[in-house]
């Protein structure tokens, strides 16, 4: 029976690669391929030479078991994971009454991941393939192993979660080793960060190689040592210098990922309820064609109402707008943010006066840093628009409207949520460095930089998120339809995604920003400060015309789109 | 009126639908019928304007599609038969949404009289997700009648229905003709298609095999006289022997 399975993943794959490798004869499809091979070549081939004797990275090691303990932590916060069980509707009805053990299907769904894991194992060796210290085979081996063992832990996680959730007390007694182990260390890190904190803090204030001495120093307290141990491990084969460095640290690495694969093994009497239940979601999502991971959620009851009722009359299009405006937002939701935001802000706003209280700045340095992950990510996770609407082509399709008016409709609804997003954080780090006395920027400069955001992300934004749309619309079998892929498996994917569409975005911003720089430039001595109003205006122009030249092409393409080739 | 004149579809070197033209008169129902295959969601679709045509002119309510699909799309809906609803909004929300995008005026007071007759008055609040298969179909069915269409093209409309959500939609649809549209339904219920159709248009192949009321099909052809129309439609196209034991 597991020739079977072999057979599914193989002829699935198999038949995937030649359904792609077809749709290379539309013109359109070879040359995105011939760009990107391109530009993935002038990557690796374009990295600079290692200088001699270089090191592989001091920093390799603990970077990158901090980063990869922030990825547990996150896959153990978020409840989002349970992905990491889903089967598609067709394998639930074939696979799960078929007379398979529950192992084989483990092993099954542990192989479609590796295949994911294999791709991103290349796409890493693209972007650091040619660092100094490892050669590509032994580098590739490392980055498996780091990726794979997380891969597990993930499946792992998901499985105790659910363990958990559906089996109550029993459940609790049944996964009493895990949940000591993650309690453990939990409490141990709490304790290790209690300690070091006040150190790295005040570090941080000195410059970068106190701030570097200092997380060096904190590693090395009991507790955070013990618990960053098999973060260390996993990490470690990246950071040799050298083969024997590399075999050394294989064996803990790879010591490492046959416990999570026991681990995972060991659980296949919970599995194959909680594939069941994971794979049901999921099969309800795709049938109603989920657009976001933030989708308003209904534990029960009716929703509230939308943002704004929807008048019978008016433009059609807007018609698009509330309903994907809709399925994020709602009142309800509404209120209890801009509450969370007032009473938080509120407080960071009283506390930002007090230069001995560092917990508003702290707050605020976070939100900010937040602020730039969402300016920089928000376009992938932000949904709610052609991504999602895609799988009901043809319903948009039979509406009444131009396909510009799908387009930009669609587009405006995501770009209203992440500029909503950005903005509420933005405002709740405005408020956190209020009165700080330390910030060089006047109060009045501080208020004018919160006005600039909120003037300049909308367009910002939905030029961005045109992007993604438009390579939606453009290359439909090619973007993934509905939520976005999830799991530390797919990071390589999209970090490669975001990097090509900032650069996108950055070409199309350079002409807007040229002719705002000109405009000031040659009113500056006229009008002084009072350019600056003129100069944004004829950036915002430029960049108006842009984005109708973008969705009246997009939706001429939309209108001409083949819907059978939508990828959901 | 739906009128479609010498219309073919291509997909890559597979033809479709052949030169296919016919009209559907306001207050006419035409069934569509033809084995796996045939052609018929692909002619739907490209009435509905979701397929371009490779050839031909598609005219709904006097509108060229090509020409003036904004139009035309105002004056037709189209039900599919997989309801394709969003999940987000209420059977309440999906009426208010269809309702602005076709400019229904009087939206706020169809939508309770269209929600009694479907029966999905007291579901108004609740997301599809929590809707029977049925009563999913229900309400596309009842989001593709709100702006009263003067064409209304049905993909295998029963599907899912229960034995009176069957009669009541059976009445709907007469009812909608009776009312002045033009209607073009799709099925493999040829018992349905001969109780509710004026005229059947039988397609093999994506080439029309036959197209009138069950009597001018078969006049000419002696051998179909008295027949129902599944044995007319066996033997038109060619599988007549096929389902015998």
């Amino acid at each position: 029976m597991t020739g079977a399975l072999g057979y599914l993943t193989f002829r699935s794959v198999a038949n995937r690669v030649s359904r792609q490798a077809a749709r290379l004869r539309t013109p359109r499809y070879l040359l995105a391929l011939v760009l990107g091979a391109g530009w993935l070549g002038f990557i690796f081939w374009g990295q600079q030479p290692p200088p001699p004797g270089a090191a592989a990275g001091a920093w390799v090691v603990p970077a990158g078991s901090l980063i990869t303990l922030g990825l547990v932590l996150w896959i153990w916060v978020s409840g989002g994971d349970r992905a990491a069980l889903a089967f598609s509707p067709a394998e639930v009805t074939f696979l799960f009454p078929a007379p398979l053990p529950r192992r084989a299907l483990v092993r099954y769904k542990l192989l479609r991941t590796q295949l994911l894991v294999l791709f991103n194992v290349a796409i890493w060796m693209v972007v650091a393939g040619r660092r100094p210290g490892l050669s590509p085979l032994l580098r590739a081996c490392a980055i498996w192993t780091l990726i794979t063992t997380l891969a597990l832990h993930r499946l792992g996680a998901a499985l105790v979660r659910t363990s958990l959730t559906q089996h109550g007390r029993f459940g609790i007694r049944h996964r009493v080793l895990s949940i000591g182990l993650v309690v453990a260390a939990g409490g141990a890190l709490a304790w290790g960060l209690h300690d070091v904190a006040p150190g790295v803090l005040a570090a941080a204030r000195l410059g970068e190689p106190a701030l570097r001495d200092a997380v060096s120093r904190a590693l090395e307290h009991p507790a955070l040592a013990v618990v960053l141990w098999p973060f260390r491990a996993i990490v470690g084969p990246l950071g040799a210098d050298g083969p024997a460095e590399w075999r050394a640290a294989m064996l803990p690495a790879l010591g490492l990922l046959a416990l999570h694969y026991v681990w995972v093994m060991r659980s296949d009497a919970a599995f194959e309820e909680a594939a069941a239940e994971a794979s049901l979601a999921r099969a309800r999502r795709r049938d109603t064609r989920k657009a976001s991971g933030m989708l308003v959620r209904h534990a029960g009851g009716a929703p509230s109402a939308p943002l704004f009722a929807l008048a019978p009359l008016g433009w059609p299009a807007t018609a698009l707008f509330w309903k994907n405006l809709a399925a994020v937002l709602r009142r309800r939701r509404a209120r209890n943010i801009l509450l969370g935001l007032a009473a938080g802000g509120a407080a960071a706003a009283a506390m930002s006066g007090d230069p001995e209280n560092t917990l508003a700045r702290m707050a605020g340095a976070l939100a900010l840093t937040w602020l730039g992950f969402v300016a920089a990510l928000g376009p992938q996770w932000v949904r709610n628009d052609l991504r999602g609407d895609l799988a009901h082509a043809d319903l948009l399709r039979s509406y009444p409207l131009p396909g510009w008016a799908i387009v930009a409709s669609e587009t405006a609804a995501s770009a209203a949520t992440l500029t909503l997003l950005e903005l509420a954080l933005a405002v709740f780090v405005y408020l956190c460095y209020l009165q700080d006395p330390s910030l060089a920027l006047s109060p009045g400069e501080r208020l004018g930089l919160l006005g600039g955001v909120a003037l300049l992300m909308p367009p910002i934004n939905f030029m961005a998120l045109l992007l993604y749309n438009g390579a939606a619309v453009l290359f439909p079998a090619w973007v993934r339809i509905g939520a976005a892929a999830t799991g530390v498996e797919v990071l390589g994917q999209r970090l490669l995604t975001t990097t090509v569409f900032l650069i996108l975005l950055a070409l199309l911003l350079m002409a807007p920003a040229a002719a705002g720089l000109g405009a000031y430039e040659a009113l500056a001595g006229v009008l002084g400060g009072w350019a600056l109003g003129p100069a944004v205006a004829a950036g915002l122009a430029i960049l108006a015309a842009e984005a109708v030249l973008l969705v009246r092409r997009l939706g001429h393409v939309f209108e001409r789109m083949d819907a059978a080739a939508v990828r959901a | 009126m739906i009128e479609v004149e010498s219309f073919s579809k291509l997909y890559g070197d597979l033809r479709a639908v052949q030169s296919l033209s016919f009209v559907v008169r306001s207050g006419e129902v035409v069934g569509l019928v033809g084995p796996n295959g045939a052609g018929k969601t692909t002619t739907l679709r490209s009435i509905a304007g979701i397929v371009r045509p490779t050839e031909g002119t598609i005219r709904v309510a006097g509108h060229d599609l090509a020409r003036d699909p904004v139009a035309a799309k105002h004056q037709l809906a189209f039900i599919p038969d997989e309801p394709q609803l969003f999940e987000y909004l209420t059977v309440e929300e999906h009426l208010r949404f269809v309702g602005r995008l076709y400019g229904v005026a009087e939206a706020p007071t169809r939508i309770p009289g269209l929600l009694a007759e479907l029966e999905l008055a007291g579901k108004r609040d609740v997301l599809p997700g929590e809707l029977s298969r049925g009563m999913r179909q229900k309400l596309a069915i009842a989001c593709g009648l709100l702006h009263e269409p003067e064409a209304l093209l049905l993909d295998e409309p029963l599907t899912g229905l229960d034995p009176l959500g069957i009669r009541k939609m059976k009445a709907t649809i007469v009812r909608r003709a009776e009312a002045g549209s033009a209607v073009l339904l799709s099925s493999h219920l040829l018992h349905l298609v001969e109780e509710l159709c004026h005229r059947v248009l039988i397609l093999l192949d994506g080439r029309m095999v036959a197209f009138g009321s069950i009597p001018e099909i078969v006049a000419g052809r002696p051998e179909l006289a008295g027949l129902p129309l599944e044995d007319v439609f066996l033997r038109l196209v060619g599988r007549a022997g096929d389902g015998d034991a």
